[in-house]
C-alpha cells in the first residue's frame, strides 16, 4: 500500500512537471488584429473586479456588440482577492479559462516576466488613432516591462488630498503645499468632535500607499531608475518621523488598523476633516447626505502623488487573442474613453481628461484637471519583481514604527533591506 | 479473492479510496512542491530538496508567526474550555426557556468566520464603532487593535465565536455522566466545588480532552479574523501560519515555499498532539 | 448537582443571561446595520434612523437566497457522503484497528493541511475535469475536510457501542454486515446525526474552497458575503442583510435540532 502511493506521488509529480514546461510555448506569437469589425469573431471570457468601474463597463457592451455583431464579451466580476487567486489559476491549467484579463500594477512585471502576458506592441501600432502620448508617461511606464507593452490603462487610482472646502476656508487655510502645512492644516481643523485627518496606518499595502505620498513630499524616492532601493535615506527618515507626528496628534484616536473603508467613512461622517486618498472617491463623498458638495481634491502635498492603476491585459494562452484585442482597442479609443468617463469611470486618456463635454456632463474642470495634474506627475509604489511582497515588507516596517514598536531608524534601515532582499529573490 | 480481502479493509475500503481521490492528487502536488523552488510567476521549475525547509529556520517571521499561533491557539482553547465548562454547567440546570436559550447561545459557530472578522471590525473601531462608544461612556478607552491588545482581540474574537461549539461538546458530556456519584457524594455532604473537582471533572476528562483536540486543531487554522481586521498588524503582532502562508503562497506567488510551511505546521501539531495525548491516555490509566 | 448549580438561581440565571448579552449585542448591530442606508451606515453606532429596504432589495436581487440554497445543497451532499462513507470506515477502525492507532490521528491531520496550500492542485483537478465553477467541485473540496473529521467523531461513537450486542447478535445468525447494519447502526444513530451537523456547520462556514472553486451562479453563502468586502470598501449594509439570511434559518434549525444534537452527541460518542 505505502509503495503504492509513493509511486502514485511519482507519476503524478512527472505529470506535473511535463504538464509545467509546456505551458509556455504560445506566448511568442504576436500579430495585428484584422480591421473589419464583422469578420472578428470570438467569445472572450474577461474576468473582472467587482467595483463600480465594472458596472460601467458592462453598461458600454452593448455599444461595442453593435460595432463587432461576432464578439461576445462575457464579464465574469469578483471580489478582488478571488480574482488574482482565479487569473493565476488560469494561467498554471493547461486551457486558459480567461481570454482577457484586467492586472493591477503590482502585477505587472511578474505576469510579463513569467511570459503569461502577451506583447502588445504591435497591435498598439497597427491600431489607428490609439496614441499612447494621451496617457501620462507614469501610467504609460508602469506598463512598460523590459521595453515591451503589456497593458493598456483601464482605470487610475492616484492619490489625492481629499478635504473639506468649508472647514479649510473657514479656518482660512489653502491646500497644503508642503508637509508642513499639511501638518498645520491638520492640527487646526483637530477640534474636539472632527479629527483634522484621517489616516490608513493599516499593516501592508494601505500604509505604504499612504506614507509613500509624505515620502515624495520629503524628497526621497523608493527606487532609482536601474530599479535599485532607495529607501534608506534621511528623506525617508523625515518623511516617516512627520507622518507619525500627523498620526499622533490630528489622526483619529487608536486608528492603527484602520484602512480606505475606515477612513472614508470617517470623513463622510463629519468626523474628520481630510484624508488621503484616491481621486475618484471625491464624486462619493460629495454626492448625498448632510455634507453634499463640502468635499474638494487637491494634489497631495509636494505635488508627486501615488499612482496606482488597472490595466487591460491579454493572457499568452488566451484563446480568442483577436476578439479580445478587439475590445480593449474599442474600449479604451479616445471615443469610449470619453463616454466611460462621463458614465463615472474614472479616467486614464488626457483626452478626455481636457474634454468640455466631460467636464460638463461630468464633475467639472477642476477636478478633471486636477486628476490630470496628479496623473501626470506620479510613481506606483513599486517597479520590478515581486513588487506585491516589497510593497507588504515595507507596509509591515512602517506600521511597526506608528505602533512604537520599532524606532524609525530602525523600521527604515530594515524596510530598505528587506525591500532589497525582496527584489533579488 | 473478495473474501481473502480482511473484514475490517472491506469496511475502510471505500473511504481509503475517497481519501485518496480527495487527497492524494492534492497531498502530493503540495509535497512535491514543497521540494522545488516553484513561484506562480515563473515558467522555471527547479528541484531544490529540502532547501524551503532549512529556509524556514533562517526565516524570522515565520518564527514570529508561528510563536504568535501557538500564543493563540493556546490562549483561545483555555478560555473557550473554562467559558465552556461554566456555560454547559450553567444551561444543564437552566429550565426556563431551555430550547431558546440553548440554541440562541449556539449560534454563533454557524455565522462565517470571515463576516464574523468583519463584523467586529467595525463593532470595536474607535470613531465608528459601539463597543468603544459605550466603554467612553463609562470613560474607558480600549486600544483594541493597538500594540499590546491586537492579539488578545483576534482572541477575544473567536471566543465569540467558537465558545458555543465547547458549550456544545461539553453539555452532551456532562448530560451523559451516570447519576449515581453525584448521589453519593451528596451523602457523603461534599461541598459544590468539591463534587466539581472529585466528580465531575474527573469524569469529563475525555469529553474535554476531545473538544480541546477539535476545536484546537481548527484554531490552528485561523485566517479569517487577522485577514478582516489587522492584516497582521501592528508590526507582526498578529502574524498567524496561515495567513502566512496565504499571503507567500497567493499573493507573493510562492508555491513551493508556502507548501514547505504548511507541513512544518502539520509536523509540529502532530508533535504537540502526540504529546498532549499520551499525557491524557496516561492519567485516564491512573485515575 | 454542579458547582455553578449549587451558587443558585439567580447567580446562574445572571450568568446565562450575561453570555446572551454578549451573544446578541453584534447581532442586534447587524440588524440595525441591515436596516440603514448608506449615510447612516456612515455612523455604525447610531441609533436613530430612518429605516430602509434598500439593502435587502440588493441582497435578493443579487441572489443570495440563491447561493444560500447552493450552500445548503453543498452541505447536505458532503455530510451526506461523508456520513457513509465515514460510518463503514469508523466502524472498521473501531472494530477490526485497521491500520492501527495511526489511522486515528492520520485520518484527523489530513483535516490540518491549510486550504491555501490544497486549493490549487484541486483548482487544476476541478479544471481538467471540466468540473470548474460547479457544485461538485465544491463538495469534493469539503470532503477533504469533512470527512476526516466526520470518520473521526464517529470512531468515538462506535468505541461505545459493547462489542457484546454484535457477537451476541453473530451467535443469533446474522452476518456481520447484518450485525452492523441491523444491531450496531441503530445505537449509533444519534452519533451520526450530531457528527452530520457538526461536519455540516464547517462545510456551511468555509470560505476558502468556496472562494476559489465556485463562482457565478455556484457561489456559495460565505462567498457572497465575502464579496461585500470589496476594494472600494465594506458594504455594510447588504452584508449585515446577508449575515441575518445566513443566520436566522440556522437558528430556527437549531430550535428544532439542539436537543437531538445534544443528546446525540452524549449518546457516547464522546468517549475515545
Amino acid at each position: 500500500m505505502k509503495r503504492l502511493i509513493t509511486l502514485c506521488i511519482g507519476v503524478i509529480a512527472a505529470a506535473l512537471i511535463a504538464a509545467c514546461g509546456s505551458g509556455a510555448s504560445s506566448g511568442g506569437s504576436e500579430k495585428a488584429g484584422t480591421t473589419d469589425p464583422a469578420k472578428v469573431k470570438g467569445d472572450v471570457r474577461l474576468i473582472m473586479e467587482e467595483v463600480p468601474d465594472t458596472d460601467v463597463i458592462k453598461s458600454m457592451l452593448p455599444a461595442f456588440k453593435k460595432k463587432y455583431p461576432n464578439v461576445n464579451v462575457k464579464i465574469e466580476a469578483m471580489p478582488y482577492d478571488q480574482m488574482r487567486d482565479r487569473i493565476v489559476s488560469s494561467f498554471l491549467a493547461s486551457k486558459p479559462t480567461y481570454d482577457l484579463i484586467i492586472v493591477d500594477n503590482p502585477w505587472m512585471y511578474d505576469f510579463a516576466q513569467g511570459k503569461f502576458l502577451e506583447p502588445l506592441d504591435k497591435r498598439i501600432a497597427a491600431s489607428k488613432g490609439y496614441d499612447q502620448s494621451d496617457f501620462s508617461e507614469p501610467l504609460r511606464n508602469i506598463a512598460n516591462v523590459k521595453g515591451k507593452t503589456y497593458g493598456v490603462p483601464f482605470y487610475n487610482y492616484g492619490l489625492s488630498l481629499v478635504y473639506r472646502k468649508d472647514l479649510y476656508r473657514q479656518a482660512g487655510l489653502q491646500p497644503p503645499k508642503t508637509l508642513g502645512e499639511l501638518k498645520t492644516a491638520a492640527d487646526k481643523l483637530n477640534t474636539g468632535g472632527r479629527s483634522g485627518i484621517a489616516m490608513q496606518p493599516q499593516k501592508g499595502y494601505k500604509i505604504f500607499e499612504e506614507w509613500a505620498n509624505y515620502l515624495f513630499a520629503a524628497g526621497g524616492s523608493i527606487q532609482d531608475s536601474s530599479g535599485k532601493v532607495t529607501l534608506d535615506s534621511p528623506e525617508a527618515r523625515k518623511a516617516l518621523q512627520a507622518y507619525i507626528d500627523v498620526y499622533k496628534s490630528d489622526a483619529p484616536k487608536n486608528s492603527l488598523n484602520w484602512a480606505f473603508d475606515e477612513s472614508i467613512r470617517s470623513v463622510s461622517s463629519d468626523k474628520s476633516a481630510q484624508m488621503i486618498s484616491y481621486n475618484w472617491t471625491l464624486p462619493n463623498v460629495n454626492k448625498e447626505g448632510k455634507l453634499k458638495g463640502k468635499f474638494d481634491i487637491a494634489r497631495v502635498p509636494g505635488g508627486k502623488a501615488v499612482l496606482g492603476a488597472w490595466y487591460w491585459g491579454l493572457p499568452a494562452n488566451s484563446a480568442t487573442k483577436d476578439a479580445a484585442w478587439s475590445f480593449v482597442n474599442w474600449v479604451t479609443s479616445k471615443q469610449q474613453e470619453k463616454q466611460r468617463v462621463i458614465a463615472g469611470g474614472a479616467p486614464v486618456r488626457n483626452s478626455a481628461l481636457d474634454d468640455p463635454q466631460v467636464w460638463k456632463k461630468g464633475f467639472g474642470k477642476p477636478y478633471y484637471q486636477t486628476v490630470k495634474g496628479i496623473l501626470g506627475d506620479s510613481a506606483p509604489l513599486a517597479n520590478g519583481p515581486h513588487a506585491e511582497e516589497m510593497i507588504n515588507v515595507v507596509g509591515e516596517q512602517l506600521n511597526a514604527a506608528v505602533a512604537g514598536q520599532k524606532s524609525v531608524d530602525e523600521a527604515i534601515s530594515t524596510a530598505a533591506k528587506k525591500a532589497q532582499e525582496t527584489l533579488d529573490k | 479473492m473478495f473474501k481473502r480481502i480482511p473484514i475490517g479493509l472491506r469496511f475502510l475500503a471505500p473511504l481509503l479510496v475517497l481519501l485518496a481521490l480527495v487527497f492524494a492528487y492534492p497531498l502530493g502536488y503540495s509535497l512535491y512542491l514543497s521540494l522545488t523552488d516553484k513561484q506562480v510567476t515563473s515558467q522555471e521549475v527547479n528541484f531544490v530538496g529540502v532547501d524551503q525547509f532549512t529556509g524556514l529556520i533562517h526565516n524570522s517571521d515565520y518564527g514570529v508567526a508561528m510563536r504568535n499561533t501557538l500564543i493563540f491557539v493556546f490562549c483561545a482553547v483555555a478560555i473557550e474550555l473554562v467559558l465552556g465548562l461554566a456555560l454547559a454547567l450553567a444551561l444543564q440546570r437552566q429550565r426556563r426557556a431551555r430550547d431558546l436559550t440553548r440554541s440562541f447561545l449556539l449560534t454563533p459557530m454557524f455565522v462565517t468566520p470571515i463576516a464574523v472578522g468583519l463584523m467586529f471590525r467595525f463593532l470595536l473601531n474607535q470613531q465608528l464603532g459601539a463597543i468603544p462608544e459605550i466603554l467612553g461612556k463609562l470613560g474607558i478607552t480600549i486600544d483594541f487593535f493597538g500594540p499590546g491588545l491586537a492579539l488578545a482581540t483576534i482572541v477575544a474574537i473567536d471566543v465569540w465565536q467558537w465558545t458555543p461549539f465547547m458549550v456544545l461538546l461539553l453539555l452532551a458530556g456532562i448530560e451523559s455522566l451516570p447519576k449515581q456519584p453525584f448521589e453519593a457524594a451528596r451523602v457523603d455532604g461534599a461541598s459544590a466545588w468539591m463534587t466539581f473537582r472529585r466528580v465531575t471533572l474527573p469524569m469529563l476528562r475525555p469529553v474535554i480532552a476531545i473538544a480541546v483536540l477539535l476545536r484546537a486543531l481548527d484554531a490552528f487554522k485561523v485566517f479569517e479574523y487577522v485577514f478582516a481586521t489587522t492584516r497582521g498588524g501592528p508590526g507582526n503582532a498578529t502574524e498567524t501560519i496561515q495567513y502566512q502562508i496565504y499571503r507567500t503562497g497567493f499573493q507573493f506567488f510562492r508555491l513551493g515555499e508556502a507548501a514547505a510551511m504548511a507541513f512544518v505546521l502539520v509536523a509540529v501539531v502532530l508533535l504537540l498532539v502526540t504529546v498532549l495525548y499520551r499525557r491524557i491516555l496516561r492519567q485516564e490509566a491512573t485515575a | 448537582m454542579s458547582a455553578v448549580g449549587r451558587l443558585g438561581a439567580p447567580a446562574r440565571r445572571a450568568f446565562l443571561v450575561l453570555a446572551a448579552l454578549i451573544v446578541a449585542f453584534p447581532y442586534a448591530w447587524v440588524v440595525l446595520a441591515a436596516f440603514k442606508d448608506k449615510a447612516a451606515l456612515n455612523e455604525p453606532s447610531k441609533l436613530s434612523f430612518s429605516p430602509t429596504l434598500a439593502n435587502w432589495r440588493e441582497v435578493v436581487d443579487g441572489g443570495v437566497l440563491g447561493s444560500a440554497v447552493t450552500s445548503l445543497v453543498v452541505g447536505l451532499v458532503t455530510v451526506a457522503i461523508a456520513l457513509v462513507v465515514g460510518t463503514l470506515g469508523a466502524y472498521a477502525i473501531s472494530r477490526f484497528r485497521t491500520g492501527g492507532g495511526a489511522t486515528r490521528f492520520g485520518i484527523l491531520l489530513s483535516q490540518l493541511m491549510p486550504p491555501a496550500v490544497m486549493v490549487v492542485p484541486l483548482f487544476l483537478l476541478a479544471f481538467d475535469f471540466n468540473q470548474r465553477d460547479t457544485v461538485q467541485a465544491v463538495i469534493v473540496s469539503h470532503l477533504t475536510f469533512v470527512l476526516p473529521v466526520a470518520t473521526w467523531f464517529l470512531i468515538g461513537f462506535f468505541d461505545a457501542v459493547p462489542r457484546e450486542y454484535e457477537e451476541q447478535a453473530m451467535v443469533d445468525g446474522y452476518s456481520r454486515f447484518g450485525a452492523f447494519r441491523r444491531v450496531v447502526l441503530p445505537q449509533v444513530l444519534p452519533g451520526i446525526g450530531a457528527a452530520g451537523i457538526f461536519t455540516f456547520v464547517l462545510s456551511w462556514n468555509d470560505l476558502f474552497y468556496a472562494l476559489i472553486l465556485a463562482g457565478g451562479n455556484t457561489e456559495t453563502l460565505p462567498v457572497k458575503i465575502a464579496s461585500y468586502n470589496t476594494f472600494r470598501g465594506v458594504e455594510l449594509g447588504s452584508m449585515s442583510a446577508a449575515i441575518l439570511v445566513s443566520v436566522v434559518p440556522v437558528l430556527i434549525a437549531c430550535f428544532f435540532v439542539q436537543r437531538r444534537l445534544v443528546r446525540g452527541i452524549s449518546g457516547g460518542g464522546l468517549k475515545s
